[in-house]
């Protein structure tokens, strides 16, 4: 087995105008997600990231905030998941709930170094 | 989608309570500012909770609101006389309190009759209860009245225009006036309700949530002892036998009508709740059209088929609504009840009275009954004419198909 990381990018929440009753959809289907996971044990982790936060890049180290750049491709959180092979790890993915708002699912292989 | 430990509509009913909390503490003028910071708040909830639900979701929202209020108030400028009370004033209900559930329910009576208060415009009144109590959003409300989303913001816009304009108070009225305004109150609840039931959505869901918030907004008010009434448990009545029906009334994109629905779906814990409602209602002196309405719904809950239908009953039922206030549709209901007793003369009586272009988009409903007069006296050409008028007048697709239906069995027997 190996692990792989879903990394989600996609638009903001808030940007959405969701209302509460769709917003409360949208959780139910994280969870959904996540308790499959459990049951399977395969989800070794994972967080959801804050909208906001810095940017720094450039041999000057500079700093943007990204929440006032314009920045559409925004990681919105992660799990690591373990499974045979990148087929299996894809099929995973394929729960991930927001597709149908435009998210976007990465699917990478973490790296194993011999010691 | 069913979450073990979160309420179904958890966050929209949390929006209508500290919708309505936050107002208390603000006033209706900062609404705008009060909508955005709850929105705040399910987005911070969005976040928090994805890596799973806090072991009490509806006190971990209530808390985020709480702090999100405390915020606002640093923010907004202490020249608001209401909100220094708040902060200082030794008699007055501390902020803290103000999120105890009582103090909620509190509010969200001041905001029933807010939205209910006589000055709106009645059209005004749904759109902004279900906004501001009930925790719809403009998309929801149009699609739960068959609005367009620009419509149900004009009409949110100039709800809250009159309230300014009119300096509507955030309170519930004293007892002089009490009397009067929870009759507004019954009425936007009974329209809410209606709007749900009679709805021909294919939708069921939203059909679903406009009845049960009319319930849960009556459960609200019959809670507390000095809002109860005999019309009020009426109107729940009333609302539990309609209700009791709604899932036999719809089967894939077909609508059902009474005559052929599979009684056994009834829900019959709805029925017994219906009628210790109406029990309750008998202990106050009054007979409103809720109990005449309720008493109509009862008789059907409680025939076992179609055909043992009490139309007797009924038929004196629908009498009484329609010598206390004659309308088109009053007519129209003796005349159908009078066509199953096969009272064909009578029900022509009333048939005439009626005028098809008054009823506007309902006018194919009377033309239905009229093709039913026709057909019971085997004059099936006229039937055929009167399904021809009522196809010409149908707007809605599962009404079509019903009345070609109808129709095509006509054209059958000729």
């Amino acid at each position: 087995m190996k692990d792989f990381m879903l990394i989600f990018i996609g638009e903001d929440y808030s940007e959405l105008g969701l209302s509460p009753e769709g917003m409360q959809e949208r959780m139910s289907n994280w969870w959904v997600w996540q308790s499959k996971m459990d049951k399977q044990g395969i989800c070794k982790g994972g967080n959801a990231l804050h909208p906001t936060g810095m940017r720094l890049s450039g041999s000057d180290k500079v700093a943007t905030d990204m929440a006032s750049a314009e920045l559409k491709e925004l990681v919105g959180g992660y799990y690591i998941v373990t499974a045979e092979n990148m087929e299996g790890a894809c099929k995973i993915a394929e729960d991930y709930p927001d597709y149908d708002i435009g998210g976007t699912c990465e699917v990478r292989e973490v790296m194993v170094f011999d010691r | 989608m069913k979450i073990e430990g979160v309420v179904d509509h958890l966050f929209r009913h949390h929006q209508g309570k500290m919708i309505s909390t936050l107002t208390r503490i603000y006033g209706l003028s900062n609404l705008g500012m009060i909508e955005d910071a709850i929105q705040d708040t399910f987005i911070t909830a969005m976040i928090h909770w994805k890596n799973g639900i806090p072991e009490n979701p509806e006190g971990w929202l209530t808390a985020a609101s709480k702090n999100r209020a405390i915020d606002l108030l640093r923010k907004v400028k202490a020249d608001d006389n209401r909100i220094l009370k708040l902060d200082n004033g030794p008699s007055v209900i501390s902020l803290n309190d103000m999120f105890l559930p009582d103090q909620i329910e509190d509010s969200q009576l001041r905001m029933i009759f807010t939205a209910c208060h006589p000055k709106l415009n009645p059209k005004d009144q749904i759109a902004f209860a279900l906004k501001t109590i009930a925790g719809f959003s403009e998309k929801e409300i149009g699609a739960a009245l068959l609005l367009k989303y620009e419509t149900v913001k004009k009409r949110l816009a100039r709800a809250r225009k009159t309230i300014q304009s009119q300096e509507i108070k955030f309170d519930i009225p004293d007892k002089k006036e009490i009397g009067r305004r929870i009759q507004e109150v019954h009425q936007v609840l009974y329209l809410i309700f209606n709007e749900g039931f009679q709805s021909t959505k294919k939708d069921q869901v939203v059909n679903k949530d406009l009845c049960g918030e009319a319930m849960r907004l009556c459960t609200l008010l019959l809670k507390k002892e000095h809002l109860r009434s005999g019309e009020g448990y009426a109107l729940f009545g009333l609302f539990c036998f309609h209700a009791a029906r709604l899932d036999a009334k719809v089967q894939g994109e077909m609508i059902i009508d009474l005559k052929n629905q599979d009684r056994s779906k009834w829900e019959k814990d709805l029925i017994a709740i219906g009628h210790n409602a109406m029990y309750q209602s008998t202990k106050y002196d009054v007979m409103s059209r809720y109990h005449i309405e309720a008493a109509i719904a009862a008789e059907h809950t409680n025939a076992k088929s179609f055909e043992e239908t009490n139309w007797m009953n009924i038929l004196e039922y629908h009498l009484m609504l329609h010598n206390s206030d004659p309308t088109n549709y009053s007519a129209m209901n003796i005349s159908i009840v009078l066509i199953q007793l096969d009272r064909l003369d009578e029900a022509k009586i009333y048939l005439d009275i009626i005028d098809p272009d008054k009823l506007e988009n309902r006018a194919y409903l009377y033309f239905g009954i009229k093709a039913e007069y026709h057909t019971k006296l085997k004059d099936l050409s006229n039937a055929i004419l009167c399904y021809d008028l009522a196809l010409k007048n149908v707007t809605n697709q599962s009404e079509r198909n019903y009345i070609e239906e109808k129709r095509a069995s006509i054209e059958k027997m000729k």
